[in-house]
């Protein structure tokens, strides 16, 4: 099963290596890079997509999750900013599904591309409104790991809000972030061509709580907390996803908790999926990602709005 | 095609991976974030993650009824990535905010605040 608010995302498999390999490369030192809301910093989140618009790319994610078949899906994702508010991505993603009994299937799935308008930052709430669309392109991807034969569209509403503005006498809890995302899927057709049911319209949506070490060190009180667990988020992210059209409107998603450890530039992400129901899964998964800040690698560069 | 586009930062990385200038954020701070202090500091020092242009930060502390404020910011003499503010010799008992704005090297604004005390 894939996360229903976590684009699919590019599966160079053999990429994965380098781009580890330079990960060990570059600098431990805690810290941090982009979606930023006044003193807020929103790192990026693993199953639901983060409300920010930045020059990033994550890769690999890798995932695995056991329900009637064992599903593991490595992805990635390439976001570029062309003005300061504006951007747009390119994901893919492998994946392997195998059932008892049967031989396994292997495959890319649909290529995805997104636009996102970072709308609102409010610095001194810590706030950020933004709003997408997202595109899973029929015809781009293998039939046998399931992709589909029509084109997916999904406007998607992002939200994120840091805890900072509470009052002074609260400033434990100020490290506190939620960010969410709603989004609708409608297929661009009913049914396509070889299709043996309707394809549904799907309402998406995910929540995260995250409680930023990082911001606790800096913002509210010297702990004097050793690396690297100065630089860790602890998060409990929350996806689901439901047909509102068909036959079929169960209810799917996992839960996830799990720690994001944050960087200059770069960041490692580590959760548990804990799937909601016997139709999300039987087991207890995991989800692994590694993200790197392009702004911060290449701010001249590639890190850049275009415009 | 569209699977390959996602060699392009990688190359890039692979090529120009090396001496990129980051966000800067608070490393630590004298007086440390949250502090109580039973004596008032002579001076206020930031130290950053990455090397911050002091012309262009800027740094704030209010306080107390009677606390005339930090004095003129300046990068610190040891260090590229911290500013130095100093503090009047009087500082009246009580909760003081730190509120810091500053200009990384390559152009990253970042902001954040933070409070300490000076006791009785």
């Amino acid at each position: 099963m894939s996360a229903p608010l976590c684009p699919p995302r590019p599966a160079v498999a053999a990429s994965a290596a380098s781009v580890l390999a330079l990960a060990a490369s570059l600098s431990w030192s805690p810290a941090h890079a982009h979606a930023l809301a006044g003193d807020r910093f929103f790192p990026a989140t693993l199953a639901v997509e983060d409300p920010g618009v930045a020059d990033e790319l994550s890769l690999p994610t890798v995932s695995h999750l056991e329900g009637d078949e064992r599903s593991t899906e490595v992805s990635g994702e390439w976001s570029k900013r062309l003005t300061r508010s504006f951007g747009v991505s390119v994901g893919e993603t492998w994946s392997r599904a195998a059932a008892p009994g049967e031989p396994a299937r292997s495959g890319f799935a649909n290529l995805e591309t997104s636009a996102k308008w970072q709308a609102l930052t409010d610095a001194r709430r810590e706030a950020v409104v933004a709003f997408g669309l997202s595109a899973e392109w029929s015809g781009t991807g293998a039939a046998g790991v399931g992709a589909e034969r029509h084109t997916t569209f999904t406007p998607t509403f992002y939200f994120g809000k840091g805890a900072g503005d509470l009052p002074a006498s609260l400033g434990w809890a100020r490290p506190f972030a939620l960010t969410g995302a709603v989004g609708y899927a409608v297929p661009s057709r009913s049914r396509a061509p070889g299709e043996a049911e309707d394809n549904p319209r799907v309402l998406q949506w995910g929540l995260t709580l995250q409680y930023s070490l990082p911001y606790l060190q800096s913002q509210v009180k010297d702990l004097g907390l050793p690396r690297p667990i100065n630089g860790l988020v602890p998060i409990v992210e929350a996806s689901f996803e439901r047909p509102l059209t068909g036959r079929d409107r169960t209810t799917t998603g996992t839960v996830n908790p799990g720690l994001i450890w944050t960087g200059r530039r770069f960041q490692l992400g580590a959760e548990a999926m804990i799937p909601v129901n016997r139709a999300s899964g039987r087991r207890v998964g995991a989800i692994l990602q590694l993200h790197l800040y392009l702004d911060d690698l290449f701010p001249g560069s590639l890190g850049r709005p275009a415009w | 095609m569209g699977r390959l586009v996602f060699l392009v930062p990688l190359l890039a990385a692979a090529g120009l991976g090396g001496a990129a200038e980051a966000h800067a954020f608070l490393r630590s701070a004298s007086p440390r974030v949250g502090a109580q202090l039973a004596a008032a500091p002579r001076a206020l020092r930031l130290s950053f993650s990455e090397p911050v242009e002091a012309g262009l930060s800027r740094i704030t502390v209010s306080g107390p009824p009677g606390f005339s404020g930090a004095g003129a910011v300046r990068a610190a003499a040891d260090d590229p990535a911290a500013l130095v503010a100093p503090l009047p010799g009087a500082m009246p008992t009580g909760r003081y905010l730190v509120q810091w704005r500053v200009i990384s090297a390559d152009s990253h604004p970042t902001q954040g605040r933070f409070q300490f005390e000076v006791r009785p």
